[in-house]
């Protein structure tokens, strides 16, 4: 079997979600089928500029096929079309100018898939969002499949993008609430799909005591790992936090892992490690006492994955659907909505040593079930072999014409994102459903 | 393939989370959602928006003070395509536009039309947007002016309450102060008047010894005052029939020297117990007898006092005392002070 990885950034020290969500896939399936990722050259994801050589390479057993874009963001100018897009009515062609001006504009790569469609059995494509995907599934017609990483914001009701649901061959969801939200969207309930979410390489022996021997830390703390922003709901975090400290006689110290976008509010108990190797990331993960994940926007959070694999409770923002809802699937993390829920949940991981204790071997076992690498190939490789068995429908929809794509009836994003379903997606949030369940509900 | 359900039968966080926001709940009372604080604080503003809900003309004032703001009036120009080739003159306008053409050889005017006619049209959408914010930003000071104005009335009215109130903490904490010494001043008033007397109903009390002699229908009479007091001291003051009962003018034995040494410590702390019952006696002579019908009235006075306080401080007797009634005995005495036997 021969299966192509598209994705818009590849590389070892290429960090982002979806990225190294991609790169395990690849490393994965490689152990199954011959494998070659298609990726631009860029490293940035704001302004996707060419750092890297165009071309081929090999990493950990996977070919990598480099191809440059063709410019840079622009960010005044996308920041324009975004506006627009997502708060006003607006045209289709406005939709494909903002998906345009977003990036990574990479025509070579389109041309390369369209020329090779036929050279592998399919094609994975990472991150609806983005230029590749959008016009990569295109031209890999009946052999694409999406691994579409929606988090809830704007961009899922962009209308450009239900089509693509709609017409790609199947989808592997991260979760059952994107799943959900998908479908809401774009009514791709006929398309074969599957929950899945990636697994993680957690070392089996951390060495925690090395981490805090390394970095001089004494008493217990909790944890964030991943890019210190505004998207991930870290300020709020900062005030929460330094609220917690002020109000309570909690002893926690907050330990911050990631790369830093914001000032870091000056605080004795909060430290800044920045950006850590994995043998680190690791041992400070089990050192700390819990993992806090204030993210608003997560398809599935691989941090919280970690965590729950060294046996560590997550304590996470319940204003993400589906953080809330893998705490309640798992039993292994509270969540809260507002700063006393904060306070209170976070006292309670700190004082009941027994809840932490359960909430950690929960969240062990649930990582085992679902998100060991074996559950994550097996998924994949079933797929596969259900999709070479069935035959690909017939691609009924065309594309609009000149004029249709320039009438502005587009309702704005934010509208269409506001009546979709929220909150968790409990219930029967099976695993290999291909069509709509019926027995599942929001919470 | 297994579901995404794992449920341990020891945690369940959904119920966690619930014990939480009880939690939480208890400690602040009401357990708001985010929303719903939301609403409440709109609900608030609005109410001041409303002319209506405001209490005082303050704004009014405020208003009358304020000159009405009226957006100035900025210079701006009007641009159009035919702009640069206007004329008042018919024949020029007429020429340049024949020769419009021709100009358009050497350069293209229609970028700088263009840009020139935005230009206007952005002045104009600039000016009305400041007149728009500027007529807000005014109308918002009026309403923080109310705001303001309104919670300083509240936090005065606020601190004049809790003043109050501090106030009359400190009355009723006096006056259970008085009723306490009262009550302590009762009680040896007791002791003092029964065995000063002896009669009454304390009298009375003890006349169950000599009921076989004595009318069973006047215990608390005061015509049988003399025989019960020779009956309290044959049956509860002396056992023996040792002492003698006191007599008004005769010697004062050592107990009733040690009384009234207390009734002095007792005048020197706190009012007079003959005050303070609403007696006659003066202190100047409290061994005097009474008026009989005083006596009467103030030994039940006493043996109410008496009762309640033994109802409110003593626990309850282990046989419950016989309820006294028209035609049955007298009430049992009630309980004495140790220096009374």
């Amino acid at each position: 079997m021969k299966l192509a990885v598209v994705v818009q950034r590849y590389g070892h020290a290429i960090n982002g979600g979806a990225e190294l969500h991609a790169r395990y896939i690849a490393e994965r399936l490689a152990r199954h089928a011959q494998v070659e990722v298609l990726t631009s050259c860029a490293t940035d994801y704001i302004t996707w500029r060419n750092d890297l050589p165009e071309g081929l390479e090999q990493l950990n057993g996977v070919t990598i096929r480099r191809f440059r874009v063709k410019h840079e963001r622009d960010p005044e100018a996308f920041g324009r079309l975004q506006d627009r897009v997502f708060d006003e009515t607006h045209s289709i062609a406005d939709e494909i100018d903002w998906l345009d001006a977003e990036g990574p504009t990479s025509p070579a790569l389109i041309d390369h898939i369209a020329r090779h469609a036929g050279d592998h059995d399919f094609w994975i494509f990472f991150s609806y969002r983005y230029y590749h995907a959008y016009y990569g599934s295109r031209a890999a017609g009946p052999r694409a499949v999406l691994v579409p990483t929606a988090e809830r914001d704007e961009t899922i009701g962009l209308s450009i993008f239900a089509p693509m649901f709609r017409s790609v061959r199947a989808l592997m969801y991260n979760s059952p609430e994107e799943r959900l939200m998908i479908q809401s969207v774009s009514g791709n309930e006929s398309v074969p799909g599957v929950v899945v979410g990636v697994g993680s390489d957690v070392p089996q022996n951390p060495q925690p005591a090395r981490f805090r021997a390394k970095y001089n830390l004494r008493g217990p703390f909790a944890i964030y790992v991943g890019r210190i922003d505004e998207n991930k709901g870290c300020p709020e975090l900062f005030e929460f936090f330094q609220g917690y400290a002020k109000s309570t006689q909690g002893r926690l110290t907050l330990v911050l892992v990631g790369n830093s976008v914001l000032p870091i509010p000056k605080h004795p108990r909060i430290r800044h490690f920045g950006f850590l190797d994995d043998a680190d990331k690791f041992d400070a993960m089990a050192a700390a006492d819990l993992l806090i994940m204030p993210s608003y926007y997560e398809s599935l959070s691989m941090v919280t994955l970690e965590a729950w694999a060294l046996g560590k409770p997550a304590l996470v923002n319940a204003k993400c659907d589906v953080l809330k809802a893998q705490c309640i699937r798992s039993n292994a993390g509270l969540y809260y909505e507002s700063f006393a829920e904060f306070v209170e949940a976070l006292s309670a991981l700190e004082r009941q040593r027994w809840l932490s204790v359960s909430l950690g071997r929960n969240g062990r076992q649930f990582f085992r079930d679902h998100y060991d690498w074996s559950v994550i190939e097996r998924k994949y490789l079933d797929m596969f072999d259900r999709l070479r068995k069935e035959p690909a429908a017939a691609r009924t929809e065309h594309d609009p014409g000149w004029l249709d794509r320039r009438r502005e009836t587009i309702p704005p994003a934010r509208e269409v994102l506001a009546k979709l379903p929220k909150g968790p997606a409990l219930g029967s949030a099976g695993v290999s459903s291909n069509t709509g369940d019926p027995g599942r509900k929001r919470a | 393939m297994a579901d995404f359900t794992v449920r341990s039968d020891a945690v369940n966080v959904e119920q966690i989370m619930e014990q939480i926001r009880a939690r939480i709940r208890e400690k602040r009372g009401v357990d708001y959602t985010e929303e719903q604080i939301r609403e409440l604080a709109a609900v608030k503003l609005q109410k001041f928006l409303d002319p209506r809900g405001v209490r005082s003309d303050l704004l009014e004032q405020f208003r009358k003070t304020q000159p009405p703001y009226e957006p100035p009036q900025l210079p701006n120009f009007a641009f159009e395509d035919s702009t640069l080739f206007e004329s008042h003159r018919g024949p020029l306008r007429f020429i340049r536009r024949l020769l419009r053409p021709i100009l358009k050889l050497f350069f293209n005017p229609n970028p700088l039309i263009q840009a020139l006619h935005i230009q206007s049209k952005v002045n104009t959408m600039l000016a009305e947007r400041e007149a728009r914010l500027e007529a807000s930003r005014r109308s918002t000071e009026s309403l923080y002016y109310e705001l303001i104005h309104n919670l300083v009335l509240e936090t005065t009215r606020l601190g004049i309450e809790v003043k109050n109130l501090t106030m009359r903490v400190e009355s009723l904490s006096s006056r259970q102060d008085f009723n306490e010494r009262r009550a302590r001043a009762l009680e040896s008033a007791v002791v003092y008047k029964g065995s000063q007397g002896s009669q009454g109903s304390v009298g009375s009390a003890g006349a169950q010894g000599s009921l076989g002699s004595g009318s069973p229908g006047s215990p608390g009479s005061v015509g049988s005052a003399g025989s019960a007091g020779s009956a309290v001291s044959g049956a509860a003051g002396a056992p023996g029939g040792q002492m003698q009962p006191p007599t008004p003018g005769a010697g004062e034995g050592p107990g009733q020297r040690s009384r009234r040494r207390r009734r002095r410590r007792g005048r020197r702390s706190g009012p007079p117990a003959a005050v303070v019952m609403g007696g006659t006696g003066s202190p100047a002579a409290p061994a005097a007898p009474a008026a009989p019908h005083a006596q009467s009235t103030t030994a039940e006075t006493v043996q109410q006092a008496i009762a309640v306080e033994s109802h409110s401080t003593e626990p309850a007797p282990a046989a419950p005392a016989p309820q006294p009634s028209v035609d049955a005995a007298p009430p049992p005495a009630p309980p004495r002070e140790p220096d009374s036997q």
